[in-house]
């Protein structure tokens, strides 16, 4: 009877499905496979950072070589001079952290009331928020944008932050599943230490959730850093621009100049401060990623 | 004011109705409060969304059925002119077409790319397996303006390194998005290019996620790796492969314009447009407000009738697991 017990539980973990020795022997050839799989994805990256560092004369001589003759970092400050890609920068630097921040201003409180408190129309509000993640941008783009224009806010970054923090249906979602997964005796030890709902939120709720609270500013950045259209509707000016659409300025006017080293380092920046993110946290965004399921 | 105090004066005077209420709360509310601050916790999210995606989605239904002056302020009613005006817009038409050879070429592209992928790193391992895991999903975190700059240089018919690898390898230089046979399939690469690795770790985590016990049954029955992919693992990552459809079938109305607008702004000769770029070009251009209202109903009733598809797909999953 005992030796039955013990087994069942904690059975041995089944043996892995042995490869025959045919398929053991194509391992190789697979690794062989993805690693050339694996370069090719990464090469237009490699390329773009190659003529970022080549200097403009040698940019036209049609060459295969990945490393430049003579390198240079001219290109950088040609690519300031030409347009006010400093402003682009810290524009996208800016409204990418406002974004991911507010969003998670909006979204954490809203997502413990939805966990934890009891009310009337809690899950009324709940699925008001949270059915906003089957909305596709596009229905909301034309009145949102008639809006812009009425309240004035035409050409300002805060026509472009407002908008996004209020899309934090999923913010709200994954915040709620965070909240609930925390056990319920340390609010309620807290409510009876006299904690009301604010303090419980913030003394007890938020300091749990921290991972997830950094998947999401993680997640809200980047989609704030990868914003198109929205921005392109409503920010004209070529100072007020984020780097996306400064890009497809500098494209547009840059190419007919051939100047494709300046574009190449600015587009280098553009990619910069994803790439570091995704050095320093890369289990996280996937994870993040997998979660939301999002683009 | 007068109407707080005079309810303090009643909680005072009532003792009776104070435990009442008291009693109520207890039971209902966790918390002592009463739910007006859970409410007020909740309410930026909620008026914010209803502000910025309710209001506005009611409001594109109503602006496709009407024309707006601006500058009188007035709306004309206009029925389904606008709808009508737009199905027989011959733009219109094309895009739908771009759009269903985008989803054509994408849609099995998205899907089997990554899962193969997702297969093979299953059965590596080592180190090594996380740097191609990386490798494989950096475009994913990329943005498609910046994906398709990277990509306008490669694409150049004139310097760029395409045309320079083509002709090392004795081939003929193409004129890529110059192209109007080629343009849409170059924007196709280009998304793909940026999108496939996104699929690879949610196919991974499902793969992974397949109980052993199945396959083992399976091997002792007989079955080869191929016939335990295909009839043990792809049934049971079915829900996930229909999922990364919805996603791709999102992509391709959605998110695709960044990339369209960059390469080739929808030319040459309109041959590279979809529905949401015939969209943009209809408001912010020629400034038809009414029929892109229409078209973005249009594209609505798309992606609804594919999450409608894909709740079916959930249920039917949870009566047959």
């Amino acid at each position: 009877m005992s030796t039955t017990l013990d087994a069942l539980p904690q059975a041995a973990p089944l043996p892995r499905v042995r490869l025959k020795l045919r398929w053991r022997l194509r391992l190789p050839l697979l690794h062989v496979a993805l690693a050339v799989l694996s370069l090719l994805t990464v090469m237009p990256l490699l390329w773009m950072v190659r003529t970022a560092f080549t200097p403009h004369a040698e940019v036209f001589r049609s060459t295969l070589a990945l490393v430049p003759a003579n390198p240079t970092v001219a290109n950088f400050p040609a690519a300031f001079g030409l347009f006010p890609v400093g402003d682009w920068f810290l524009n996208s630097l800016g409204v990418a952290t406002a974004c991911a921040l507010g969003k998670l201003i909006v979204a954490a409180p809203a997502a413990f009331a939805f966990a934890r408190g009891r009310f009337a129309g809690r899950d009324a509000g709940f699925a008001l928020v949270v059915g906003t993640m089957t909305v596709p941008y596009v229905i909301t783009l034309i009145p949102t944008y008639m809006a812009v224009v009425q309240a004035g806010l035409y050409d300002t970054h805060l026509a472009v932050i407002i908008p996004t923090v209020a899309h934090c249906g999923f913010a709200c979602f994954f915040l709620r599943q965070a909240f609930r997964q925390l056990p319920g005796e340390i609010f309620e030890a807290a409510a009876i230490d006299g904690a009301g709902p604010w303090r419980q939120f913030l003394l007890v709720a938020l300091p749990n959730v921290r991972a997830a609270l950094a998947a999401l500013f993680v997640l809200g950045f980047l989609s704030a850093w990868n914003l198109y259209l929205w921005p392109l509707l409503v920010l004209e000016s070529p100072e007020h621009k984020t780097l996306a659409i400064g890009l497809k300025l500098f494209a547009t006017t840059g190419e007919q100049g051939g100047q494709w080293g300046p574009l190449m380092a600015t587009a280098m920046l553009g990619v910069a401060p994803v790439l570091i993110l995704f050095l320093l946290a890369q289990k996280q965004i996937v994870s993040a990623f997998v979660t939301s399921g999002i683009r | 004011m007068v109407s707080l105090s005079n309810h303090e004066g009643i909680a005072r005077a009532s003792v009776q109705t104070a435990s009442w209420f008291d009693r109520l709360t207890m039971k209902r509310f966790s918390s002592r409060r009463s739910p007006l601050i859970w409410w007020l916790m909740a309410a930026p999210a909620v008026l914010l969304c209803l502000g910025f995606v309710w209001l506005p989605m009611a409001a594109t239904f109503g602006l496709s059925v009407v024309d707006v002056n601006v500058l009188r302020g007035m709306a004309v009613w206009r029925g389904l002119a606008h709808y009508g005006d737009t199905l027989a817009n011959p733009d219109f038409h094309l895009a739908l077409k771009n759009t269903a050879i985008y989803l054509a070429v994408l849609l099995p592209l998205q899907i089997l790319v990554p899962l193969l992928l997702a297969y093979a790193l299953m059965h590596l391992a080592g180190r090594v397996v996380s740097l191609y895991r990386g490798a494989l999903f950096l475009p994913a975190v990329l943005s498609f303006p910046i994906a398709a700059v990277v990509w306008l240089w490669l694409f150049n018919p004139v310097v760029g390194v395409l045309n320079a690898v083509l002709t090392a390898l004795g081939g003929m230089p193409q004129r890529w998005l110059n192209d109007p046979d080629m343009a849409i399939y170059a924007v196709c690469a280009v998304s793909f290019w940026k999108c496939f690795g996104l699929n690879l770790p949610i196919f991974a985590a499902a793969l992974a996620n397949v109980p052993p016990e199945l396959r083992q049954a399976a091997a002792l029955d007989g079955a080869g790796p191929w016939r335990r992919a295909w009839h043990v693992e792809l049934p049971m990552i079915s829900p996930t492969l229909f999922f990364a459809g919805v996603t791709t079938l999102l992509l391709v109305l959605d998110e695709i314009v960044g990339a369209v607008d960059v390469l080739t702004e929808g030319g040459p000769f309109k041959t590279s447009t979809n529905l949401l770029y015939f969209l943009y070009e209809r408001a912010f251009r020629h400034f038809q407000f009414g029929e892109a209202a229409a078209v973005a109903t249009l594209i609505m009733g798309l992606v609804a009738a594919a999450t409608w598809l894909q709740f079916r797909m959930f249920e039917r999953r949870v009566h047959y697991a």
